[in-house]
């Protein structure tokens, strides 16, 4: 930080970074407004936090979120560590493909293949099933995040364990489960704001009366965007700000343990 | 920690089932029936009321294509009836129950889209008319009963970059050929490429395509006439009249005619409880409950016992409640062939791409 650096790349800096921030400082300011046209500000109001408390469609859908997103991310998670650890040791081209096409398929195309298998199994489409499409998506996701922290870790750690008598499980347990937890971590946010965000593969595996976030706000966008959307999409934000801030807390260099190779 | 997550997965599996109980599931528009109508239905049938939102009629077809299931009751737009029934996607309506079915106006019933309607019964209707800012009209001294106003530059110079018209080729295309003097449904190559034309002579004064974030343009003051949906219209109304601003949005019938679009009640064919949703289509043709979404949302209303509880203000708006001579030019858009298909596609490139 002692090096001087140049003006210009400073102001690009904070360009780049108010062009990502601004919509969304904007969205939170809005939610105050007390306008239900919400296209000026009128005035500071509370009103559209306690009409989201109050709405029950929104509740709901908020509730299966959650519920959601926890479930998958939590599965994900498991899952998708024991594949990056696969991924890791054996490095046939075939696991690969495996488990890392799901990122690369197109979101459409795997909603629209989700939903097709869901219904050649006679599956009741509901919160079930989309949970079980969320860990898809996500396990990919995870297992890349711990493999590029596998590749950062030095292996005779693992290999001074055994021969100290640790059996397999414990070694992993305890020599490289706690070394590779940042990125576990890292995956299991990850999955998680992967899987409360996510539109098109809901929208096609969800059923009859299930109802997440994402797919409520899109069907209210076409009447009129009042500022109750605003409202939930700053509590949103809220929360993964703290699941961030937890994040750091849990384990300090997650955030900025870069030293594995890229993927 | 693995065996809590198999629990909490095994527990949802369980649940699903366990909600098995009187459930009646629309698959509804959104803000598409008022709550005290739901309310007052949940207290009839003695169940509960589920209702999932699509905001397009392709988002449904695309669903329900692929195999979706659990619906019990769709409310799809006339044209995309024709397509589930030829998808064989819905339950022929046993009439027996729905003696409340004498008050749709005969005029919506046995149309093209479902002959004898074995499978759909109306359920509210739209029309894609002019929208525009009563004030600045009337300072510009500009006609709002006729398409000319949105498609010759000589009333167009006039509110450059203050007019937007729909995102949607199929409802641009009608209202050109309608400003022509042809059928909205005309399929001739030749009276396309007139249509065509006229459209792209109007563009360059247009602020742009717009389907979405129009009512609130117009609510706002920024645009002042727009191509759009009545109920749209009628909502940017209310929330202009909420925000005490100093106009007016009101709804403008042209004399040319309009492309009217309504929307039925259809069962779908795997629908789990076919009684709650004949008991349901049998409630809502009775006027009182057809009436309250009139009320709502200034939706069109095809049934004749619902007139005596609409508000007399919506009742008397020539948009909504049209004349004889205007109904008979209003027409529902039919679907395309393939290959007409195509040619109109390539047209609105064409016409979106500035060329």
């Amino acid at each position: 930080m002692a090096t001087k650096r140049p003006l210009g790349l400073w102001i690009a800096a904070a360009a780049g970074y108010a062009f990502l921030y601004a919509p969304l400082a904007i969205v939170v300011v809005y939610s105050f407004n007390d306008s239900r046209l919400n296209a000026e500000w009128v005035g500071f109001t509370l009103d559209w936090y306690d009409k989201l408390f109050h709405d029950q469609d929104m509740l709901t859908a908020a509730g299966n979120s959650l519920v959601i997103a926890l479930t998958a991310s939590a599965v994900s998670t498991v899952l998708g560590t024991m594949a990056g650890l696969a991924l890791y040791r054996y490095q046939t081209r075939l696991l690969q493909v495996l488990v890392l096409a799901p990122i690369a398929i197109p979101e459409i195309l795997m909603g629209v293949s989700l939903l097709i298998f869901f219904v050649f199994l006679d599956f009741t489409l509901g919160l079930v099933s989309v949970t079980l499409a969320h860990i898809t998506f996500c396990i990919g996701f995870v297992a890349i995040v711990v493999r590029a922290r596998l590749a950062g870790m030095d292996e005779s750690l693992t290999e001074a364990a055994r021969d100290c008598g640790a059996s397999p499980w414990e070694a992993f347990r305890y020599v490289t489960l706690p070394l590779i937890m940042p990125g576990v971590i890292a995956g299991a946010l990850m999955a998680f704001t992967l899987s409360i965000d996510d539109f098109v593969i809901t929208f096609f595996t969800a059923g009859a009366g299930t109802v997440t976030l994402p797919l409520q706000i899109y069907s209210m966008i076409k009447i009129a965007v009042t500022p109750e959307v605003n409202a939930v999409s700053s509590l949103l934000m809220l929360l993964t700000l703290a699941l961030i801030i937890i994040a750091a807390k849990v384990s300090p260099t997650l955030l900025r343990s870069q030293e594995g190779s890229a993927p | 920690m693995k065996r809590l997550l198999l629990a909490l997965l095994a527990s949802l599996l369980v649940a699903a089932p366990a909600l098995a109980k009187d459930v009646f599931h629309l698959y509804n528009w959104n803000n598409y029936i008022a709550p005290e109508t739901i309310k007052r239905f949940e207290d009839f049938c003695k169940c509960e009321v589920v209702q999932t939102y699509y905001s397009d009629n392709e988002e449904l077809l695309a669903k329900l294509a692929a195999g979706a299931k659990g619906y019990d009751m769709l409310v799809p737009t006339s044209n995309a009836v024709s397509t589930l029934i030829k998808g064989k996607q819905l339950k022929p309506i046993d009439k027996s129950p729905l003696p409340n079915l004498k008050n749709i106006d005969p005029r919506y019933l046995n149309t093209p889209f479902d002959p004898d309607n074995k499978y759909s019964v109306p359920y509210a209707m739209s029309t894609t008319i002019i929208g525009y800012n009563d004030v600045k009209m009337k300072e510009l001294g500009l006609p709002t009963d006729t398409w000319a106003v949105i498609f010759e530059p000589r009333y167009l110079e006039k509110v450059k970059g203050r007019i937007t018209v729909l995102d949607s080729a199929d409802e641009l295309f009608a209202a050109a050929l309608k400003y022509l003097g042809y059928s909205a449904n005309d399929v001739d190559e030749k009276h396309w490429k007139e249509a065509a034309n006229v459209i792209k002579k109007s563009r360059p004064y247009w602020a742009a395509f717009n389907a979405s974030s129009y009512i609130k343009e117009l609510t706002v003051g920024n645009i002042w006439l727009v191509h759009g949906y009545s109920n749209d219209i009628f909502q940017a109304n209310l929330d202009a009249q909420a925000a005490k601003r100093p106009f007016h949005i009101l709804q403008g019938m042209p004399k040319e005619g309009a492309v009217l679009a309504v929307d039925n009640m259809v069962m779908h064919k795997d629908a789990p409880r076919p009684d709650l949703a004949l008991k349901f289509m049998n409630f809502m043709l009775e006027g009182k409950n057809s009436a309250e979404l009139t009320n709502l949302i200034g939706s069109g209303n095809p049934n004749t016992d619902a007139v005596k509880y609409i508000k007399p203000e919506i009742l008397k708006n020539p948009a909504i409640f049209p004349d004889k001579a205007v109904a008979a030019k209003l027409e529902q858009l039919k679907d395309f062939t393939g290959a007409q298909r195509r040619l109109r596609n390539r047209m609105w490139t064409e016409i979106k791409a500035g060329r």
